[in-house]
């Protein structure tokens, strides 16, 4: 039970530091960003900008999946899921989660050997920058195995327990009131 | 229809109306018909399957069979890629061709051990300097803002005195227009496509390179045609060689001419200027050579003897 | 034939995977990944990571989660409140009252957002809470802002301009140009729309504002200067050459974290809270993003697309038939894709034909503005409805039906674009030079 607890709390500080990770992303291209202006108007060379900041924004973008998951934030149609009575809604909700989750182990799958091609063929960027390109894809990667593992959590909730984690945040969700 | 029927889906990052495009797209064409429809090659301008960045990737890892590429823009990856983009090393068709012929060999090689076969390469129009204000020497640059997409374009900015400024291909038009940068150097087609007589006034015929594009092939994919097969293709990248090669001639004075319609100073750049430009054209290409080897040495020889 | 097979599949998979219920970015990776496994040879899972890297890893998508934080930021101050008290005294003499607000806020935020997503979600965290707190319809809050958020991609800068710019090589800047007076126009006839319906109503009774004295409204405007101030820093930079469009987004952010600390409304909380918020969002943005590129890809890799165009082209219809059918084509391809993939993966054999049917190209990149506006808001794929829905937790249906009216009244649009091509034609013809 100890080692039960011991994971839940892990997989839920793990799912947090990765939002939080994801958000630094963001302060990051913005101070990248002001950094390109800068560096034009006294006339210094800032090579590579760009594309770190886009390699910011992907690593934003998937660290961020699980987190925003779990706060209810990804968007789907539940015209279904409301309609229907609770027991079915919950069989539904299982084969969403469960879709959910091999699509993104697939992508898990595939990023995983997305990384070894570009170190394979030593894949390196095409701007200023010269970054190996397995370095910023690994936080994709990172942040795609966050996410499944989110998904199949949900899921073995849903099955064992009978509801998912989801929380909406109603202050995130509707701005109303 | 025939037994063995194959689809090469092709990427090309060009817009349809590009003659790049449109050459691919005869040679798409000529393979269809010449293999009896055994191998129908089906091309997808624009970038619409996959952007530039990610075609030569895409074909090595057998994504897409074949696909056509602007391969200097992976001098990061080995200096050798940037042979074409050496600044004043090969100034006209002529010197492209020869040059070419120079590295023909040791770029099927290093596409060869990337599992990439060569099929053809067709030159872009040259690199001319384009200003916003009139520019008779290098003097005449000290602290303008050049637009730079890579390490070569940063460089040639340093040792003219400019300013790079880096500027993505999507925001070339608002940034001249906003006066972001207020020079580059790029074809005399990019500044046609782009419509750069809005913002800017010279453009300089200096040549400063021809950078080509690659139709390649990934070698699995290529060593399973049939060798009948494989002569009809190579049939018509030559046909596509020779076709594009000459649109590209053509396309260059019927840029320049659209230049000067669109109310652009168009013509040869000062004689102070261009040998200025040529110092620097040393420069770089001694620099390019200590980062591509023997081979760039081996190739920047054989076109020397050529000349 | 094989096309409508091919059709029929991708429906059937989109309606199953999107009705279930599963999350949308997830649900387009799975049709994508059906279609290619059931029509092509290439290995579907390395294509798709390629697409995703691409399409995850771009410099331009960095303007999205930093207006986006903008947002956020302003929707955490005394902004929004501000923006109310300004803009309503006169607004309030309006038929329709504050539903203007809505509207009149898309048209100017969309002069600094290149994204109808951004828009979107910039403006209606600030206006559907005051909207509601005056108990204004629903249906109308919603409507209006799926409706005049779109306006983002019309008024310049705009990212779907840029993107039919390059495709067919037409100047940038003559397109922006040729985006402002439609925009203006459209945004019009969204107000004279809601004047009207306001009268014909018989349930509009929102809570009155009191009544003001024009001195007093005049004072109230003042409330409106640290908005346009804010507007015109990030417009201002862009126009005078400091930045570019993602960098205007930069200045945005800074400018409303100044502004938050000017109000005394920035502190540890409200800046963590915003910054989650917009990591958040954007990621959800992403996720779809991601999704669309590969379905784009996917169905690149059929030539479904094409197809439907290429059958079109065998028609040999006149100017305005063209026109009709095109239409209803990006209609209905738009409820399906996002507008900039419909954009690419048609371009490639409907510019030919329009071009031969001597239609201006800068007068069609407007037209392509409004049909893939429309997209925003039509079901099932509809990027404004989803943004909403994350927004306002309505259901789809209730939002892609009180967005219906402004996607009527951009039918008619096209309409008056047609009549009238001058609107779109007169400002690039008669402005040589950039601005600033
Ligand atoms: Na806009
Ligand atoms: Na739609």
């Amino acid at each position: 039970m100890a080692a039960l607890r011991g994971l839940r709390s892990a997989l839920d500080f793990t799912y947090l530091a990765a939002g939080v990770l994801a958000s630094l992303c963001l302060i990051a291209i913005l101070v990248l960003i002001v950094l390109q202006m800068l560096a034009r108007w006294i006339g210094e060379v800032a090579p590579g900008i760009p594309e770190y900041a886009g390699y910011f924004m992907a690593a934003a973008s998937f660290l961020a999946f699980a987190n925003a998951l779990n706060r209810g934030s990804h968007i789907r149609v539940s015209i279904l899921l409301n309609a229907v009575p609770p027991h079915i809604a919950r069989w539904i909700d299982v084969w969403c989660f469960a879709i959910g989750t091999a699509v993104m182990w697939y992508v898990v799958y595939y990023g995983w050997r997305f990384v070894n091609f570009s170190i394979m063929i030593n894949d390196i960027s095409q701007g200023q920058d010269r970054t190996p390109l397995w370095i910023p894809q690994s936080f994709m990667l990172l942040g795609a195995v966050i996410m499944a593992i989110a998904l199949t959590d949900h899921l073995i909730h849903l099955l064992f327990d009978g509801k998912h984690r989801i929380q909406r945040d109603l202050v995130d969700q509707s701005f109303g009131e | 229809a025939p037994a063995t029927a194959e689809k090469w889906d092709m990427p090309m990052a060009y817009s349809a109306s590009n003659f790049h495009s449109a050459t691919g797209a005869e040679f798409a064409k000529c393979v269809t018909t010449g293999t009896g429809g055994e191998i129908e090659i089906v091309t997808h301008p624009s970038g619409s399957l996959f952007p530039g960045a990610q075609i030569k990737r895409a074909i090595q890892t057998g994504q897409v069979p074949i696909g056509e590429r602007l391969l200097s823009g992976h001098q990061n990856e080995n200096a050798l890629f940037g042979f074409d983009s050496v600044p004043f090393l090969a100034t006209s068709f002529d010197d492209s061709a020869k040059l070419w012929e120079a590295a023909k060999e040791p770029m099927t090689e290093l596409l060869a051990s990337q599992n990439l076969t060569l099929l053809y390469s067709v030159p872009w129009p040259p690199q001319g300097l384009y200003f916003k204000n009139e520019v008779t020497s290098v003097a005449d640059m000290e602290g303008i803002k050049f637009r730079s997409y890579n390490n070569a374009t940063s460089r040639l900015a340093e040792l003219t005195g400019m300013l790079p400024v880096t500027i993505e291909a999507a925001e070339i038009s608002q940034a001249f227009a906003t006066g972001v940068a207020d020079a580059m150097v790029s074809s005399g087609s990019t500044g046609y496509d782009r419509k750069v007589w809005e913002s800017l006034n010279y453009f300089y015929e200096v040549d400063a390179w021809l950078p080509r594009n690659y139709v390649m092939v990934n070698s699995q994919t290529w060593e399973g045609v049939s060798e009948a097969n494989q002569n009809v293709i190579r049939g018509c990248a030559e046909l596509a060689e020779y076709a594009g090669n000459w649109r590209s001639k053509e396309y260059t004075s019927f840029t320049l001419q659209g230049l000067r319609d669109g109310g652009m100073t168009v013509g040869p750049a000062s004689e102070q200027m261009v040998n200025e430009l040529k110092e620097i054209g040393v420069t770089m290409t001694d620099e390019w050579l200590e980062s591509a080897g023997e081979q760039g040495a081996a190739i920047v020889e054989a076109f020397k003897a050529m000349q | 034939m094989e096309d409508f097979s091919i059709i029929i599949l991708f429906l059937f998979v989109l309606f199953l995977l999107l009705g279930t219920g599963v999350w949308v970015g997830l649900a387009l990776m799975g049709v994508a990944w059906v279609g290619m496994e059931l029509f092509t040879t290439r290995p579907v899972g390395d294509v798709m990571l390629t697409t995703i890297w691409s399409a995850s890893s771009s410099w331009t998508l960095t303007a999205l989660p930093l207006f986006i934080w903008m947002g956020e930021i302003l929707y955490r101050t005394r902004l929004s409140e501000d923006m109310f008290k300004g803009l309503s005294p006169w607004m309030a003499a309006l038929p329709g009252g504050l539903v203007h607000t809505n509207i009149v806020g898309c048209t100017v935020f969309a002069a600094v957002s290149g994204s109808s997503a951004a828009t979107l979600t910039t403006v209606g965290k600030m206006s559907i809470p005051e909207l509601r707190r005056r108990e204004y319809p629903e249906r109308m809050i919603i409507g209006t802002l799926a409706g005049a958020a779109t306006l983002g991609l019309m008024i310049p800068p705009s990212l779907t301009l840029i993107v039919y710019g390059v495709t067919i090589n037409e100047s940038i800047s003559k397109l922006f140009f040729a985006g402002v007076l439609p925009g203006l126009v459209l945004a019009s006839m969204f107000m004279a729309y809601v004047a009207i319906s306001s009268r014909l109503s018989k349930s509009w009774n929102p809570t009155p504002e009191p009544p003001m004295s024009l001195s007093e409204r005049v004072a109230n405007s003042r409330f409106l200067i640290p908005v346009f101030l804010l507007i015109s820093v990030v417009i201002g930079s862009m126009y005078l050459g400091f930045a570019t469009a993602t960098e205007a987004a930069a200045f945005g952010v800074i400018g409303g974290l100044v502004l938050a600390a000017s109000q005394g409304s920035l502190n540890w909380k409200t800046f963590t809270e915003s910054l989650m918020g917009a990591t958040r969002t954007s990621a959800m943005i992403a996720l779809i993003l991601a999704g669309a590129a590969f379905l784009s890809l996917s169905m690149g890799f059929t030539g479904l697309p094409r197809g439907l165009a290429d059958l079109i082209a065998q028609w040999e219809l006149t100017r305005f038939e063209l026109l009709m059918v095109l239409l209803l084509f990006y209609i209905i391809l738009g409820m399906f894709l996002d507008g900039i993939s419909s954009v690419v993966l048609t371009m490639a054999v409907v510019e030919p034909m329009v071009r031969e049917a001597g239609i201006d190209l800068i007068w069609f990149g407007i037209f392509i503005v409004v049909v893939v506006e429309m997209a925003q808001i039509t079901p099932p794929i509809g990027f404004n409805l989803f943004v909403l829905q994350g927004m306002t937790s309505h259901e789809m249906g209730f939002i892609a039906r009180a967005a219906f009216p402004m996607f009527l009244i951009m039918v008619l649009m096209v309409f008056v674009l047609i009549v009238f091509p001058e609107l779109a034609t007169w400002l690039p013809d008669n402005i040589r030079q950039g601005p600033g």
